[in-house]
Order: C-alpha cells, then sequence, then structure tokens
C-alpha cells in the first residue's frame, strides 16, 4: 500500500517558533506533509513533539510562522478522555452535527473498531485498550482530512498495543486520512508510518522515508531501526 | 475467592465437604461481627429511660418516658393537630427551597461559567457566606416582622449559600483534559457547557444541596421558635408553656424524620443521576 503522495500537501509549517520561557520548544521549523501520508513523529521528551501536534491541533497559539492544516482535524490523546457521564455511542458522536439517527452513526464508528456491542456501556466499565478504541472511533466518526494522534498507545501492555496497530494500519487504508502519530516507540513507528520525522531540540534531525518492504525485510528493518536511534541520539550502550 | 472455585466441582459429588467449605467464610464473618444486633443497644437506652421515669429518678417534667411520648404522639397524629402542624412547617420549608435552590443554582453556574460572573459576584457571596446567617433573625424580625416571609428567608439562605459554594467549585474543577477534548471535537460553548461543564459539577452540587437541607431544617427550627403561631415549632413552644415535655419531644422526632426523608430524596436522585459513577465499583 504505497501511497502516491500528491502535490498538495495537507500539513504545512514554514519557519514555525515557538519558545516558553527559556529557549525555544520549536525553533525555525519546516515540514510539509502529503495528504494521505501517516507519519510517525519520534523524540524524546521535551523534543518539541507534542507542542507541535498541539499546535496542529489548534490547542497551542503564540507561535510565529505560518502554520496551515487543510480540512478537518481530529485528535486522539494519550488518555481516551471520554465523557464518563455519557454512554460509550453519544461519546463518539458527541459534537458531530448530525443529530438525526446519530445512534446509526455511533453504531458505524464503533462497528470500526470491534466495538459495536458496547455501545450502551458506560467509559468507566471499559478496559484501557477499549477505551482507546472508542476514543478513535470517536476521532474516525467526524471523517477527518487530517487524524492527529498522541501517543494513543502509551498507556496500553504490548500485546493490546500490537492489535491496536493491526487496527489503525486497517482503518488507515479504509480512510486514508493524513496522519500525524506522535510515539516514542520506533517500533510502533516502524509498524504504522509511511515515513518517520526524528525531532530534537525543536528541530528535524530526520527525515526517512519507510518502504514497505522493511515490514518484511529483517536486515532492512534493523538498519532504519538504527538510523532512527542514532538520529534520537539514543547511545549504543542505552539500547535494547 | 479461589478456593471456592477449587471445592466447585467437588460439591456436587460429596455435600458434607462443600458444606465444611460454606460454613468456614461465615464463621470468620462472625467471629469479626459481634452477635448482637446494632438496634439492640437503642432498645436498651429506651428501656433504662422508661425505667429510670417510671421509678422517678427522671420527673416528668423534666422528660416524659418513651412509652407516654409514644402515645402522645399517636394521639397528636390522630387528632389531625400534628398533621396541621406538619404542612404548616413543610410549606415554609418547600417555599424556602424553592427561593434558596433558585438563587444558589443560578448563581453558582453565573460565577463558575463566567469570569465576570466570578469577580462580580464571587466576593460578595464569600463575603456574605462568613456571616453565621442564623444570627440575621433579630434583623430579619426588624426588617420582615414575624410572619412567613423571614422564616422563608432563613431557610432560604441556609440551602443557598452551601449550594452556591459546591457548584461554584464543581464547575472551576472540570477536568482541563475534557475541555480541551470537547474543543478539539468541536462543540459548541453551549454544548461544553451541557456535556462537561455541568456533569462535572453535578456530584458536587448534590453534595450541597444535602449539606444545605441540612441547614434549612436548622433555620427552619431557630425561625419557628423565635416567633410562631402555627406549625411544629409552634406546637413545641406552647408544650413547653404547659410543661408537655412529651409533646416536645414527639415535635423533635418529627423534625429528624422529615430531615432523614429529605435526606434519602436527595441519595435517590444521586443513585440515579450518578449512575455513570457506581458503574466503577
Amino acid at each position: 500500500m504505497t501511497r502516491a503522495p500528491s502535490q498538495t500537501p495537507a500539513i504545512d509549517l514554514r519557519g514555525v517558533t515557538k519558545s516558553y520561557g527559556e529557549g525555544p520548544v520549536l525553533d525555525n521549523l519546516d515540514l510539509d506533509i502529503a495528504a494521505g501520508q501517516v507519519v510517525a513523529l519520534l523524540g524524546r521528551s521535551g523534543s518539541g513533539k507534542s507542542t507541535l501536534l498541539r499546535l496542529l491541533a489548534g490547542l497551542d497559539h503564540g507561535v510565529t510562522g505560518a502554520v496551515t492544516v487543510a480540512g478537518t482535524v481530529s485528535v486522539a490523546f494519550q488518555e481516551p478522555r471520554l465523557l464518563p457521564w455519557r454512554r460509550v455511542w453519544r461519546n463518539v458522536v458527541l459534537g458531530l452535527n448530525a443529530p438525526e439517527d446519530s445512534r446509526q452513526s455511533a453504531l458505524a464508528a464503533l462497528e470500526q473498531v470491534d466495538l459495536s456491542e458496547l455501545a450502551d456501556r458506560w467509559p468507566l466499565t471499559l478496559s484501557g485498550g477499549q477505551a482507546q478504541r472508542v476514543s478513535l472511533a470517536r476521532a474516525l466518526a467526524r471523517r477527518p482530512d487530517v487524524l492527529l494522534l498522541d501517543e494513543p498507545f502509551g498507556a496500553l501492555d504490548a500485546l493490546t498495543r500490537s492489535s491496536m496497530h493491526a487496527l489503525l494500519r486497517r482503518l488507515f487504508a479504509e480512510h486514508r486520512p493524513t496522519t500525524l502519530l506522535v510515539t516514542h516507540d520506533v517500533d510502533e513507528a516502524l509498524a504504522i508510518a509511511d515515513r518517520v520525522l526524528v525531532l530534537r531540540d525543536g528541530r528535524v534531525r530526520s527525515d526517512l522515508l519507510v518502504p514497505e518492504i522493511s515490514t518484511h525485510d529483517p536486515m532492512r528493518r534493523q538498519a532504519l531501526r538504527t538510523t532512527i536511534l542514532d538520529a534520537l541520539g539514543v547511545t549504543p550502550d542505552e539500547r535494547d | 475467592m479461589s478456593a471456592s472455585a477449587l471445592t466447585a466441582s467437588p460439591r456436587t459429588i460429596s455435600s458434607p465437604r462443600a458444606d465444611d467449605d460454606v460454613a468456614g467464610p461465615s464463621v470468620i464473618a462472625r467471629s469479626s461481627h459481634p452477635a448482637v444486633p446494632r438496634w439492640a443497644s437503642l432498645l436498651g437506652v429506651l428501656a433504662l429511660w422508661q425505667v429510670a421515669s417510671v421509678t422517678k429518678l427522671l420527673p416528668i417534667d423534666l422528660l416524659a418516658p418513651p412509652s407516654t411520648i409514644a402515645t402522645t404522639g399517636w394521639r397528636l397524629a390522630r387528632s389531625g393537630e400534628l398533621g396541621s402542624a406538619l404542612l404548616v412547617s413543610s410549606g415554609r420549608i418547600a417555599l424556602g427551597l424553592l427561593f434558596g435552590v433558585t438563587a444558589g443554582v443560578t448563581l453558582g453556574l453565573l460565577s463558575g461559567l463566567s469570569r465576570w460572573g466570578d469577580a462580580l459576584l464571587d466576593p460578595p457571596v464569600q463575603a456574605l457566606r462568613t456571616l453565621p446567617h442564623l444570627g440575621l433573625v433579630p434583623l430579619f424580625i426588624l426588617w420582615f416582622g414575624i410572619d412567613e416571609t423571614p422564616k422563608v428567608l432563613l431557610i432560604a439562605m441556609g440551602v443557598a449559600f452551601p449550594l452556591y459554594l459546591s457548584i461554584h467549585s464543581g464547575v472551576r474543577q472540570s477536568d482541563p483534559k475534557l475541555l480541551e477534548a470537547s474543543q478539539v471535537l468541536g462543540f459548541t460553548h453551549v454544548q461544553r457547557v451541557w456535556h462537561v461543564s455541568l456533569p462535572s459539577a453535578l456530584p458536587h452540587a448534590l453534595v450541597g444541596l444535602r449539606q444545605g437541607l441540612g441547614m434549612a431544617w436548622l433555620s427552619l427550627i431557630v425561625a419557628e421558635q423565635v416567633n410562631s403561631s402555627s406549625g411544629l415549632g409552634f406546637m413545641i413552644n406552647n408544650a413547653r408553656d404547659f410543661l408537655q415535655t412529651d409533646v416536645v419531644v414527639v415535635g423533635l422526632v418529627v423534625y429528624a424524620v422529615l430531615g432523614l426523608l429529605t435526606d434519602a430524596a436527595v441519595r435517590q436522585i444521586e443513585r440515579r443521576a450518578l449512575s455513570w459513577q457506581g458503574a466503577q465499583r
């Protein structure tokens, strides 16, 4: 499923700088992401990756430079952030401007993450993985042009996480939203993304395409992994 | 727990073993819990009180025995005297709650939801709240006379302040992460208030309402003691003049029962409105 990147970028940043007190968090950042591309944004904590995502989500202001995000944006956060006092299906469609047969669209969205049978549950009765899938269904129900994922699987166990990766790949194949996935997990990035960006000290240190073949070729994969870890500034004795 | 799972299949084969296992946990429960039921000591106190009265250890002028109180209660109920007093007092409470809840909810939401409301309303309300509102009785009598108005106002103040405080802080304590999520989900302002701020405040508001109800009943009792020509307080005051301690106690018991009833009503609302919370336990 190699994507033919279209010429119009869905996300376009030019000379974006953002500072909180001491030093810039984003330092004169240039970045464009083609429509339909799935991009993983890697970086250590404090590298500015979350700031970048919040900026694209419209949650952070006060930056210099030009930020263009084409179309509708959806976000899934690290925590599911479901409203505990609304049933699961209501959570999926709240805020959508389609009041009629909204239950139907909620069920359809939940069907995509294989959770339609939990539509009438309270969010607090869900497991972490289920809640995160509901959060994903909620993000996709908006039919976003741009999907922003902020370490959405960080709090999940390894098994649940890998089944979420498979789910995401399936959903991407169907919906093809332009996706920016913030993560600190190199393997997660390689499992999901077409392109990996490494952010360090508020700048893009490395910009790599992930050829589809690398998912089946352990040698290529290992080579990519090493390149990314180098770009992250992970020393050899820090690696597992 | 695992033990019961293990014995699940043997139980069908040999019932004596199963019986042993069933007896196990209940023995433990019995040893940590005294065999005496909890109401037994209460009954003991009533019995002692009765004995003290019969033996003249406790003069009837100071406190009537439980038996007399029970028969007096029955007599007052049957004559309709208690019923009409109850009706008058309940009417005062109802009216006071209507005004107090309306004021508490309106002011609490205004100051909780809007920055202007907070800046303009919160300081004076916080200042007023430090006044013991029952201390306002003399002023209220000067301002409003001795009929229903000061009583209803006292009750309203009793319920309004706790409700205001809980709603104000409840709205302010809305989870910023949920507010942020509602922003990226494209909620309108009204949707954000309706789906995030108000449900966040509801558990606080219900705790505030229960506190407020306690204050409301207290305010009613104080207001009716000061001056009234009808209602439970009037019945109690009247009885005091004739040393009818049994009637006084009947009145007190009725106050207590009414307080318990309104508290139970709010608990019922809590159970229904906050069922999403109960789900996690």
